[in-house]
Formats: structure tokens, C-alpha cells, sequence
């Protein structure tokens, strides 16, 4: 299945070495595909991986539906999620959804038309000290109000930065083992 | 289990002791305390149980000083070891109030469709309300919705809103069939039981997750609608769509069978059925089953009576004057056979009898026992969990052999058995998850017909990296023939590595052999049969070779001389008959006055098409003693409709010689007879008397006359067989103890 | 009472979060002593400093430490846990963000004393800023050779730091769930046995695994560089040290706050600013999880593990969430509500179906369907989860509910009775417009 670059399979490989079994490597590795195919996981590439660490498929998808991050169908460009839990709910984060709502014509859960935004409400992003907390692809925005988040979001109309991808390339960034680090070699430590 | 690791605990008061590390809903049950569950079973792993709640009791420790401390909260039984010192209270107002409010909580979003659910009557979840639940509902919101009567695979229906998330059916999958086709996706109240992109289940054991459902979830797509369980008759039985000997019950109604579940035997299938099995019975009531006698006149066949059928039958073979021929009888019971041969050599006086439908027909009586080893299984099917490696060779086991397959995979799992898969090159289509191959540690193909040096080579590996002890070493340099790994490998287009790798999971002992049909359909297949011998002696394993036989009751054909030149317990006759290519041969030729097929549709199961019709269209009498009106039938000069198991009572044995007895649960039409019956009413009529009333006569007469079923007497048979043991067998355990020629376990 | 910074001592120090930095102002001198020490000498210091863990139960830090094996027959493990997904807490980030080092030292002694051969730091897949900030820290921390082969010269102290980050799920934060996820499953919990309830002995991959929070671990250099009866010395008996408070809502200076255990918790909302916008109402202390104290419950209720039980409620995590009077607590429990059915892992029956039931019913009450039963039915289903989940989840979803029908039982009569809120409708948040058929609790 070459639904996967074969870089990526590398990818892959080299972040299932750290673990004492390679199934461990799962979520990286759908970081990986999510990285790959533009912010969400088609079905072939839940194959893909589940191939590449030699797992059942319908584990894979039971993994990847049972995390809320990874997206299982394309989200806009910018996926917009508002965090209404208790302290940004009580501090003005609904008014922020529904003007959002309001500005860009969709409803929670929903995509624009022209594929730029996705708007979801969210769980405890836990930056509750500077309510509203909004999150972008891999940017925190704090201390949103109504007006404050809709020129936000039109800031980033169009442009290529803190999309699902972007974030997803961070988190697998920060699994790549480093030059420095010998676990992409043999299980270091055994004295 | 040794006194050392028994612990004594306290259950609702009564003390008592049971092996360290038990569950306690097991113990509980040793003094009768019933704990009611869902999720919890035996053989499913407990990691991803304990999720029902329904079988929490009160724990606690009794400590130093003889107080007891009760933990806080309530435990699962299902889970909870026992321990030393434990104290468990099972009925108390806290465990009452938990099973209540667990079952409310699983009812709220339950469809309470029991009306209409084929699980009504015998409903885990039914029953466990009835006893432990609220009476009235406090839910007033919406339920959960799916689409009813989703198609899971060509057997199984799903009904989503029904599911109680216990995941008994998704545990099946990945640990016992291994399949690992459901499981959970998403999650909290949202989470579903479904296939990967809801794509089909496919498997060869999906019918186990319908009786594992504790609701009525999952059903039988044959079944569905079709009874309420309480209208049904059950009767046990054995199945017959493989020589594993599956243990199973047949519930009917109205001289139908309606569906049929599997039984407990922890020899066999333990409380598995494969799908052929259970979705492969209806066959009992096919529409071309053979109803009636018929007979061949100018029109063709017409139906006749059994007088007339009979009293021609038994004309043309006083004609035949010892040259009649039968041929087949590997899927009629033991009561069949036994009597057909007696017919054969003491009524009819001829030679000529043959089960094998090929293509090897080597002469067996030269040295029977070592014929059989080459025939049949050294070990018996729940000795391979004692086995330390297993070689898994020219089998597509699965597929050949369901049930033995399932005990390999579980040796694996649980015992941590290495498996190693050898297969030809270009063999069958192996597709899908679920086979050997998935968790075998090493799984190679090689050139066809490479079976033997590829044994060579790696009993050579096994002496160059020195896997062995050295008394070995003798008899492994004469075993090598000289062979080397590489050479081998290049003989079998293998990597040199793989063979040794072979040989380093095989080696040292405790070894088991499983050939299958790839291998020993092959002519050169002795060869090969004989060199994985020297692979299991040299590796101390002398005996643990199984060649599993494919149809029902082949090893009863065997075992009760359906061979030319053997009687019964392979008694070498003074003179030898023709094999059955040598009947069909000479059947081509026009040689053979009354050709006899015994319940075989000839011409689909003989390895050559050809010469078996030839052999019909030359032959001046084909007799045809059967269950249906195949192609075979169709070209007979008379028919004789042949009752099945299910119609009457008998003994098969299986493929490792256990001899299982089943009985009659209905009837499908008065004009169908036993075989036995057939054969006795034409030895009288040939002028031997027969006095056989009933299949347990002759039960009781084999038991008496052929020694390697002397003690397979009908009380002994019970519920779960009388396996018969070999000289050789003593499985791969070590150190087992011997049991002598002859003599059976039960 | 003022702030007592240990830990934020240097939050604000440019470059802090580099290692030069960090090394200046005495870092990594708490692993420098403690590998000159013998293993079980620094178990012993941990043990003599009475650290509690900071992830929610305050369980004892040296009895999980102490009981790793000795031997190393398998391979040893250690976990930071990083998941932080109590809402209401923001403590674990700044830790993360501010002061990786101080975290990754931390886990460095817990490595050593416990013989660990990897150590993984599981963090929430949302904190991209932290994992990229720990990450920079642990290759530094490479680079000088406090992490990877011969640690500090030793050559018997080979261990290797990894990030692991998630995907989106609360219930990765309990310590077995997060096993499960660092597998590669779905995040759900594992079996635990009365008499072995720690991983301890079976944990990752059946290994003997230690498992602590981000501040637990970074409380360690502080113990090992200035002893653990030094440490000891802060805080109360019971609860040593000091504890960061996440302080949020309707103060005039939220953020994170550290502070002697034992202060008292209106002294907290003081150092915060105060109350806004009305007077206080309630306080959620330790996180979402734990039940709601009226404000008239507040006074003499200090930030120890013993003082806040005893007011009925718990120190939990330190989220601790200020309400003024116009906050509408029923709807406020029905956001509660919200949160736990849809982080609920759907294992077990009680906390799968209980959570969401919850939710409907509050949903119903808040828009102005109630029904006088109501209010027992949600107790009661609140003890049908309490105690009979499979994880401490299912609890934590019961508990707030439980306390806020104890304390403002009338405001759920009031919702019942009128169909409206106590306080005025226009402090309900109204509920957003959701596409149905986008819109599933698990947003696959
Ligand atoms: C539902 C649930 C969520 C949890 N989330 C976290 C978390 O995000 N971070 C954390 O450190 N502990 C969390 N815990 C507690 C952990 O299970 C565990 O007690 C903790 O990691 C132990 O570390 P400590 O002893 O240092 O506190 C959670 C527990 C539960 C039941
Ligand atoms: S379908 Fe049946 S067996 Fe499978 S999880 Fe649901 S209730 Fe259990
Ligand atoms: S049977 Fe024990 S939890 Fe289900």
C-alpha cells in the first residue's frame, strides 16, 4: 500500500524503535498521516498504518475515533474550537461561538462553504487564567471577545499558517528523535 | 493445582479454599453462590472485561489480628483474584443496590424490542432484570438510535441499540479466532461495536459472537424470526461438515433443524463451532435430499418401494459373485460402516472396498501402525496446547481444519507456543486476517514439492548451530543425508536464514507436525511424511505427527477397514481387494458387476472426474446408498435413501480417534433408513442373518469385536467420546506417560 | 498570607527555560546530588520530604518510588504525567512552558532512584508550546549529559527521556488509561487489583512502572538540593510543601499561584485580586472534579489535602475556579455534565451511560422541561456511577453534581418550578446552535 510516502514510513519506523513494542508508535503515526494528507485521515490511511505497525485496521479506527483530535473527515482550512468549558463558558465563550457562528454562517460542527473554517465548540483547553481561549492548528489564542476573535479569524483567511496539518507536523516534530538522543538505536540504558 | 498455591478465603460466610489467582465469581460458583455478570468469560481476557459492573460484591481482607477490613468500594468478581484471606459478601443492601443500578443503566438506552428479538427466552440481560433489576423505568429521555438489522457478514445481523458494550464479541475476534475483525469505535456513550469502514465481518468462526452476545445484538441471519427459543427441541450431536468432531446441539422444530450451538467439550472444541459447521447443517433438509427408494427402468429413475428396490439390489449382487465393488463411506457413521463391511466380506464375498477418494491409494497392511501414523494424528488435539513448537506444514489450517487450527492459535496465546507456517509456493488463496500465518514466527513458502529437503535442510541447521543435545547427533548426521541449509534452500527457493531460523524455533523438543493437504495430496508425499518423522525423533518428539483426514468419519473408514487389504483395528486380511482406483479402473473397463457407492457423490469427490465417469457409464449396476439426489445419484440404477445423523443414532470418530456418539432428533420422512439397516436386511437377504435392532447393538458388538474400540461401549461414549489411543501416543508433552497399544482415554 | 515561591521562584527570569540559564540559577544540582547518592538514600530524601502527588489524589510520592522493584530483571519505567486536562488547571503548562528543565530533572532523579531504563512524558496533544519547550529541554539535557548513557559519569545511570504526546482525551490523564494510550490503544483504563493498585509492579507493557504528576516531579531537585526535612518544613503536617494554585473565573488576577500548603483559601483569592463583578458565590477548589463549595463555606478552609476534605470537598488538582453571585449554578453543572459524558472512555456501564444520562436531564431541566423528580433522579444516578465505575472518572463526574444539589438544591427547584434561571436568564449561557448531523459527543 503505498498510501504512505515511503519517507513517512521511515518516519514511522524510526519513532516505533523507541517503544518495546511498536504498536506504541500509533498515535505518532497517525499524527503522521494526518500530517500527510492535509489535516485528516482518509480510510486508506488508516490502512496504511495499520499495515506499517502490522495492527488490525479496526483497531486503528478505534484508535483514531477515539481521540478527538484527529479529524476522520477534512476539516476547513482553519479548524476553529472554542473552549466553552466552566471558566471560558462563564466568561463570555458562548457569545464568542454564537458571533463566530453569526460571522462566518455556520453552525457549531460545521465548515464553511469555501472550506476556510471549521467551527467546534471544545473541551478544557486549560489556559483558564485568560478567558476566551480559542485554538488554531497549533496556536493558543487567549483573552478572545466576541469582536477580538472574529478579526482573528479574518486574519487568518487565506493564509497557510495553524491549519490541522501544521499541527499535526508539530506533534509528530516533537516525537522525531533527535541526532543527540540514542533511543532511535538500540534500548539505551541497560547497565 | 498443588495445595501450595491454594488460599483460603471466606465467601458470604462459608469458608473455603480455592487455587490462588482464581476469579472469585468462579469460586463463589464452587459453593453455589451465584453472581450474575455479563461481560465475564472464562476464556476472553479480563483486560478488556470488567466493564459491565454487573458482578460487583463487597471485598475485603481479613487482617493480623482476625478483624476485617472491607474496602470502600464494591468490586468486580470477574476480576478480583482470589487471595489469601479474602472475605466476600455477595447479597448485601450496597451489592443489591449496585446490581440494580447497573441494569437500570444498561436498560436506558436498550430498545426493551423483546417482543420481537430472537433472543427473548434466553436472554442473559432478560434474565438478570428479572432477578436483579428495577421494575420500572426512570428514563424520559431520548434513546440512542441506529439503524436496526444491520448485515454484519453473510451469517451475522447486527441490531447496534440492542448492545451492552461488554465486548464478548470484539474479545472473540482478537483472542480466540484472531481474526480481529470488531472492535470499539469512538467512545463514551457514542462508542460502537463495528468492522473496519463498516466493511464485512468475515471470518470463519463469526457465528460464535451470536451465542456470546449477552443480548440479542447479534443474531443468526438464518435464524432470525424463525422461533422462540422455547418452541424448540434440542438434541446433542456431532458435526459433520469436517473430521474435527465439533460437539454441538441441534435445536428443531417440526422435523426442521432450525439452528444449531455449539457444546461444551474442553477435548474438542471446547464451546467453539466454526461457521461451515454451524451456518452448514441445513443440509438435513435440502430439497434434493433422497426421499424415497428409486429404482432404474426405460423412463429413467423412477421412485420404488424398498421391497422391490431390495429384492433387486440383492439379485444383482448374488450375480456378481464376489466381484461387486464398493467405494466411499467416509461421511456414514461407524454403525454404517461396520456393518456394510461385514455385508461386503461375509455376505457378498468380495475383496473390493475402498473409502479414499485419493489420489494416493498406497497398500496399507505392509505395516499398518506406520501406515496410520502417515493417516491420522500422533497427538490428540488438546495435547498441542502441551506442545513447545508447533510446524504448521502444506496447510491452509483454517481452512482444512477449523478446530485444530483454533487450539494451535490458542497454544500460541496462552502457552506461548512457537508456531512456524510452511507452505508451497502458489498454494491456495490465503487471504484476510485470520490465519496461521498471523502469529506464526516464522512463515515461509517454498518450491513445490521441496517438502523434504526443506526437512533436511533445517535438521542440518539444527546440527550446525548445535540446537540439539548430542545424543542426538548420530542420528541427525544420517537424518541430514548430507544435505546442507544453503543447499536446501536453494533447492527449496528459500533464504538460507529462513531454514535456520526454522530449525532454531523448532529445535530443541516438544515438537508437533501438522501436514495438511497441500503436502500429503502430493505423490511424493511419503517421502516427505517420512523425513518430518526423522525431524520428530530427532527432536525427542517421536509420535507427534498429525495428518489430520478430511471428511467425517474417515478415520472410522479407516479404523473399521473400508479398505481393500485391512479389516477392522487394521487386521491384515489373507487376501487383498482392489483399491478404488483399481475398482474404477476395472469399473472403466466394464469389469465390475454392481458398483456400490456408499453415501459419495463420486464424481465431485474422486480425484479423477474422468475415470469416475467412465466407470458409471460402463458399469452395468451402480448402486447409490445416500442422503441426496447429487449428480452421482442422478446416473445410479438405483437409489437408497440413506438417513443422517440427525435422523438416527450413532458414533463418529474423529480426526484424533475419538470415537462421539450422537442421537436421532427427528425425523424427516418414514421412507428413509439407516444404512445400517440397509446392509443387514441384504446380508439376510444374501442368507447371513444380521440381528440388529437398534445402531447401539452394533455399537455394542464393535466394542466387543474390534479391539482398538474395546472400550468404546455406548455408556462409556457419554457425552464427550472415548478417544482410542496408539502405541505412539503419548502427545508432545514431556514425559507424558505411555498407554499401551489398544487401550483408549476418555 | 503572601505567595511562597519554590518552584515559580524563577518563572520570570529571561532564558530560565534553557539550560544555561537554568544551570545558573542552581539547576540540575538536585541530580548531581543525587547520584552521588546511593538509590535508596534518595528514596529516603523523598520519603523525609512527605511529597504528596500533585495530580489530583495526594498519594504518598516515596511509596510508589519505594515500591519498584529493586532488581532489574525487567526494564523499568517511568512516566511524567503531562496530560493536564482538568478543567480548571493550567499549572502543569507553565511548569512545561516556563520551566522545562526543572521537569525533566525532576524526572531524571525518579529515573535514577528507580533504576528506569526509558522515561516518557505523555502530554495532552493540545499543548504544542509545552511539548515543544520540554522537547528543546531534554535535548539539551542530552547534550550535557544529564540524560542518555553513563549519566553525570555513572556508569551504572543510563536512561532515555521521550515525548509522548496525545490525542485529545481527559481520561488519558488517569495514570492506566495513559498506559493504554502510550501503547498505541484507545484510551481507556486497566485492570487494577485491590492488593497491587499501583503499576508498580505491572504497568507499561507489564513493567514496573513509576508514574507521577509534572509538579510532583518538579517539586524533586528542590528536595534533593535542599533535603527533605527542609521541604518538610513548609506546608502542614499531613501536606508538606508548597502547591501551585491554578486560580480562575471571576477574579480580578487569575493565574497560577504558589503557595505553602495550609494558606487559607480565601487568602488565595485575595493574592488573586479578589472576587469580580459580584460578590463570591462559590468556589471550586481543586478542579472540575471536585464538589463546589459555597462561599459561606470558604472561611477557614485552607489549600491542604486534610483541611479541604474535611470542608467536604478536595485539593485535587489546585484548579481552583471562583464564581460570583450571578453565576447560575445549575447551568454551570450542566456544562460539568457536558465535560464528563463527552470524555467519558465508554468502557465501563455505569460511567457511559450515567454521564450522558446526567447530561440529558440537566439539558432538559435547562430548558425548562424539569420535572420535580428530577432532582432525586440525578442523585440518584450520581450514586448508581459513585464507587461502581471501572476508573475514578465516573466519581469525579458524580461528586460536583452530587455537592451542588446539597448546597443549591433551590436552584434546581427554581429551574424546575419556573422553567428559568435564579439568577436571571441573561447569566445562562445560551446553548449553541449545532448541526445534528455534524455533531456527535466524539467529534470523529
Ligand atoms: C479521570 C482522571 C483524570 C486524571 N487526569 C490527570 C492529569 O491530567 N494529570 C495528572 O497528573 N493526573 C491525573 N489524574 C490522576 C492520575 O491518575 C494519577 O493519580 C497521577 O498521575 C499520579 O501522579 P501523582 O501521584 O504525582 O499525583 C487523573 C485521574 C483521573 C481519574
Ligand atoms: S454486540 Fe453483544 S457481544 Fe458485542 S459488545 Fe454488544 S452486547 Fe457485547
Ligand atoms: S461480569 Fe464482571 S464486570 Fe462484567
Amino acid at each position: 500500500m503505498a498510501l504512505l510516502s515511503q519517507a513517512a514510513l521511515e518516519e514511522i519506523e524510526r519513532i516505533a524503535r523507541r517503544y518495546h513494542e511498536p504498536r506504541a508508535a500509533m498515535l505518532p503515526a497517525l499524527w503522521v498521516a494526518q500530517r500527510e494528507y492535509g489535516g485528516w485521515i482518509p480510510r486508506d490511511a488508516l490502512e496504511a498504518v495499520a499495515s506499517a505497525l502490522n495492527q488490525p485496521s479496526v483497531e486503528v479506527e478505534g484508535v483514531a475515533t477515539f481521540y478527538t483530535m484527529f479529524n476522520l473527515r477534512p476539516r476547513g482550512r482553519h479548524h476553529i474550537e472554542v473552549c466553552t468549558c466552566l471558566t471560558c463558558g462563564t466568561q463570555g465563550a458562548y457569545d464568542v461561538l454564537h458571533r463566530l457562528s453569526e460571522h462566518l454562517g455556520v453552525a457549531e460542527g460545521e465548515t464553511t462553504s469555501d472550506g476556510e473554517f471549521t467551527l467546534c465548540e471544545a473541551e478544557c483547553l486549560n489556559w483558564c487564567s485568560q478567558p476566551v481561549v480559542i485554538q488554531i492548528g497549533d496556536r493558543y489564542h487567549t483573552g478572545l471577545d466576541p469582536e477580538s476573535a472574529v478579526s482573528l479569524v479574518e486574519s487568518l483567511r487565506g493564509v497557510d499558517r495553524q491549519r490541522p496539518q501544521d499541527l499535526a507536523a508539530a506533534i509528530v516534530g516533537v516525537h522525531q528523535p533527535a541526532h543527540l538522543s540514542p533511543g532511535d538505536g538500540a534500548p539505551g540504558g541497560r547497565s | 493445582m498443588s495445595q501450595a498455591s491454594m488460599v483460603n478465603i471466606r465467601i458470604n460466610g462459608t469458608p473455603l479454599q480455592v487455587p490462588m489467582g482464581e476469579k472469585v465469581i468462579e469460586s463463589a460458583r464452587r459453593i453455589g453462590v451465584d453472581i450474575p455478570f455479563f461481560c465475564y468469560h472464562p476464556r476472553l481476557s479480563a483486560e478488556a472485561g470488567a466493564n459491565c459492573r454487573m458482578c460487583l460484591v463487597e471485598a475485603g481482607f481479613v487482617g493480623a489480628d482476625g478483624s476485617v477490613r472491607m474496602m470502600p468500594k464494591p468490586q468486580t468478581s470477574c476480576s478480583l483474584p482470589a487471595s489469601e484471606g479474602l472475605v466476600i459478601e455477595t447479597e448485601t443492601p450496597l451489592v443489591v443496590e449496585a446490581r440494580r443500578g447497573v441494569l437500570e443503566l444498561l436498560l436506558i438506552n436498550h430498545p426493551l424490542d423483546c417482543p420481537i428479538c430472537d433472543r427473548g427466552g434466553e436472554c442473559p440481560l432478560q434474565n438478570n432484570t428479572l432477578h436483579y433489576g428495577p421494575r420500572t423505568s426512570r428514563f424520559v429521555e431520548e434513546k440512542r438510535h441506529f439503524p436496526k438489522a444491520h448485515p454484519l457478514s453473510e451469517h451475522v445481523v447486527f441490531d447496534r441499540e440492542r448492545c451492552i458494550h461488554c465486548a464478548r464479541c470484539t474479545r472473540f475476534t482478537s483472542d480466540i479466532s484472531g481474526d480481529s475483525q470488531l472492535g470499539f469505535l469512538k467512545r463514551g456513550a457514542d462508542m460502537e461495536v463495528n468492522t473496519f469502514g463498516a466493511s464485512a465481518y468475515e471470518s470463519r468462526f463469526s457465528g460464535n459472537v451470536i451465542e456470546l452476545c449477552p443480548v440479542g445484538a447479534l443474531l443468526s441471519r438464518d435464524y432470525r424470526f424463525r422461533g422462540r427459543p422455547w418452541d424448540l427441541l434440542t438434541q446433542e450431536s456431532i458435526c459433520t461438515r469436517c473430521s474435527n468432531g465439533c460437539n454441538i446441539k441441534i435445536d428443531h422444530r417440526a422435523g426442521r433443524l432450525v439452528r444449531v450451538s455449539a457444546r461444551l467439550n474442553e477435548a474438542v472444541n471446547e464451546e467453539w463451532t466454526c461457521d461451515r459447521g454451524k451456518f452448514g447443517m441445513g443440509y438435513v433438509n435440502a430439497g434434493n435430499r433422497a426421499l424415497r427408494p428409486l429404482l432404474r427402468g426405460e423412463e429413467g429413475l423412477r421412485e420404488a418401494r424398498w421391497e422391490e428396490a431390495m429384492e433387486e439390489v440383492a439379485r444383482r449382487l448374488r450375480e456378481a459373485d464376489g466381484a461387486a465393488a464398493g467405494v466411499g463411506g467416509a461421511s456414514l457413521p461407524n454403525e454404517d460402516l461396520y456393518v456394510w463391511q461385514r455385508l461386503w466380506r461375509e455376505a457378498v464375498g468380495s475383496r473390493h472396498l475402498d473409502h479414499r477418494m485419493g489420489p494416493r491409494f498406497e497398500p496399507v497392511a505392509e505395516d499398518p501402525i506406520a501406515w496410520l501414523a502417515h493417516h491420522s494424528m500422533g497427538m490428540s488435539i488438546a495435547d498441542l496446547e502441551r506442545a513447545r513448537a508447533i510446524l504448521v506444514i502444506g496447510s491452509d489450517l483454517v481452512d482444512e481444519q477449523p478446530i485444530v487450527f483454533l487450539r494451535v492459535r490458542k497454544a500460541w496465546r496462552t502457552c506461548g507456543t512457537r508456531v512456524v507456517e510452511l507452505r508451497p509456493a502458489a498454494s491456495g488463496s490465503d487471504a484476510g486476517s485470520g490465519h496461521v500465518r498471523d502469529f506464526a514466527a516464522l512463515s515461509a513458502r517454498y518450491r513445490p514439492g521441496s517438502e523434504a529437503a526443506l526437512v533436511r535442510g533445517i535438521l542440518a541447521a539444527m546440527g550446525e548451530e548445535a540446537l540439539l543435545g548430542s545424543s542426538a547427533s548420530d542420528a541427525l548426521r544420517t537424518a541430514m543425508q548430507g544435505w546442507t541449509p544453503e543447499r536446501a534452500a536453494e533447492e527449496c527457493d528459500l533464504a538460507g536464514e529462513t531454514i535456520r531460523a526454522a530449525a532454531r524455533l523448532l529445535a530443541p523438543d516438544g515438537l508437533a507436525v501438522i501436514a495438511g493437504r497441500e503436502l500429503t495430496h502430493q505423490a511424493h508425499a511419503p517421502q516427505a511424511l517420512a523425513v518430518l518423522d526423522d525431524l520428530l525423533a530427532i527432536t525427542a518428539s517421536a509420535g507427534n505427527l498429525a495428518v489430520p483426514v478430511g471428511e467425517v468419519n474417515a478415520q472410522g473408514a479407516m479404523d473399521l477397514g473400508i479398505l481393500p487389504d485391512i479389516g477392522p483395528a487394521y487386521t491384515k486380511l489373507d487376501r487383498s481387494g482392489n483399491s478404488a482406483q483399481r475398482i474404477l479402473e476395472a469399473a472403466g473397463r466394464g469389469e465390475v458387476p454392481v458398483l456400490w457407492l456408499m453415501g459419495v457423490d463420486l464424481l465431485n469427490a474422486f480425484h479423477d472426474r474422468a475415470l469416475a465417469d467412465r466407470a458409471l457409464r460402463r458399469c452395468p449396476f451402480v448402486v447409490y446408498a445416500g442422503h441426496f439426489l447429487d449428480e452421482t445419484a442422478a446416473r445410479a440404477h438405483v437409489v437408497l435413501p440413506l438417513q443422517t445423523s440427525v435422523e438416527r443414532d450413532g458414533s463418529f470418530t474423529s480426526c484424533e480417534r475419538r470415537v462421539q456418539r450422537f442421537q436421532r432428533a427427528f425425523q424427516v420422512s418414514p421412507e428413509v433408513r439407516p444404512g445400517w439397516l440397509v446392509c443387514g436386511d441384504l446380508a439376510a437377504r444374501l442368507g447371513v442373518p444380521m440381528r440388529y435392532a437398534t445402531a447401539r447393538d452394533i455399537q455394542t458388538e464393535i466394542a466387543r469385536t474390534v479391539p482398538i474400540y474395546a472400550e468404546c461401549t455406548p455408556a462409556a461414549l457419554g457425552d464427550h467420546g472415548v478417544r482410542w489411543a496408539l502405541p505412539s501416543d503419548s502427545g508432545p508433552a514431556a514425559g507424558a506417560s505411555e498407554r499401551p497399544a489398544g487401550r483408549a482415554e476418555a | 498570607m503572601a505567595e511562597r515561591l519554590l518552584l515559580l521562584e524563577h518563572r520570570n527570569v529571561d532564558g530560565i527555560d534553557q539550560i544555561d540559564t537554568y544551570e545558573m540559577r542552581g539547576g540540575y544540582e538536585g541530580l548531581r546530588r543525587a547520584v552521588g547518592m546511593d538509590r535508596q538514600a534518595v528514596i529516603d530524601e523523598v520519603k523525609a520530604s512527605g511529597l504528596r502527588g500533585r495530580g489530583g489524589a495526594g498519594f504518598p510520592a516515596w511509596i510508589k518510588w519505594n515500591s519498584i522493584p529493586k532488581d532489574r530483571s525487567r526494564p523499568h519505567y517511568v512516566i511524567c504525567n503531562a496530560d493536564e486536562g482538568e478543567p480548571g488547571t493550567f499549572k502543569d503548562r507553565e511548569l512545561m512552558v516556563r520551566l522545562p528543565h526543572m521537569v525533566v530533572e525532576g524526572i531524571a532523579i525518579a529515573a535514577y532512584a528507580t533504576q528506569a531504563e526509558r522515561a516518557y512524558i505523555y502530554i495532552r496533544g493540545e499543548f504544542v508550546e509545552a511539548a515543544l519547550s520540554i522537547r528543546r529541554a531534554v535535548d539539551e539535557a542530552y547534550e550535557r549529559g544529564y540524560i542518555g548513557r553513563a549519566v553525570l559519569g555513572r556508569a551504572d545511570f543510563c536512561f532515555d527521556l521521550f515525548v509522548h504526546m496525545g490525542a485529545g482525551s481527559y481520561e488519558c490523564g488517569e495514570e492506566s488509561a495513559l498506559m493504554s494510550s502510550l501503547m498505541g490503544e484507545r484510551g481507556q483504563p486497566r485492570l487494577k487489583f485491590p492488593h497491587a493498585p499501583l503499576p508498580v509492579i505491572e504497568g507499561l507493557w507489564g513493567a514496573p512502572t513509576l508514574i507521577n504528576n509534572v509538579e510532583t516531579y518538579a517539586c524533586v531537585p528542590h528536595i534533593l538540593r535542599n533535603g527533605g526535612a527542609w521541604y518538610a518544613t513548609m506546608g502542614t503536617k499531613g501536606s508538606t510543601g508548597t502547591k501551585i494554585m491554578s486560580v480562575s473565573g471571576h477574579v480580578a488576577r487569575p493565574g497560577n499561584y504558589e503557595v505553602e500548603m495550609g494558606t487559607p483559601l480565601l487568602d488565595l483569592l485575595d493574592l488573586a485580586g479578589g472576587v469580580t463583578g459580584g460578590a463570591l458565590k462559590a468556589v471550586i477548589p481543586g478542579g472540575s472534579s471536585v464538589p463546589i463549595l459555597p462561599a459561606d463555606r470558604c472561611a477557614g478552609v485552607n489549600l491542604d489535602f486534610e483541611s479541604c476534605q474535611a470542608a467536604g470537598t478536595m485539593l485535587g488538582s489546585g484548579g481552583c475556579m471562583v464564581f460570583h453571585d450571578r453565576t447560575d449554578i445549575v447551568a454551570l453543572m450542566r456544562r460539568t455534565a457536558q465535560f464528563y459524558a463527552h470524555e467519558s472512555c465508554g468502557k465501563c456501564a455505569p460511567c457511559r451511560e450515567g454521564t450522558r444520562w446526567i447530561l440529558q436531564v440537566l439539558d432538559r431541566i435547562t430548558a425548562g422541561g424539569g420535572r420535580n423528580s428530577d432532582i432525586d433522579l440525578l442523585s440518584s444516578i450520581c450514586d448508581q456511577i459513585d464507587g461502581r465505575s471501572y476508573c475514578a472518572l465516573g466519581d469525579a463526574a458524580a461528586w460536583p453534581i452530587r455537592a451542588s444539589i446539597k448546597h443549591y438544591r433551590h436552584e434546581y427547584e427554581h429551574w424546575i418550578a419556573h422553567g428559568r434561571s435564579p439568577v436571571g436568564d441573561a447569566f445562562v449561557p445560551p446553548v449553541p446552535r449545532r448541526n445534528p448531523r455534524a455533531h456527535t459527543l466524539s467529534r470523529a
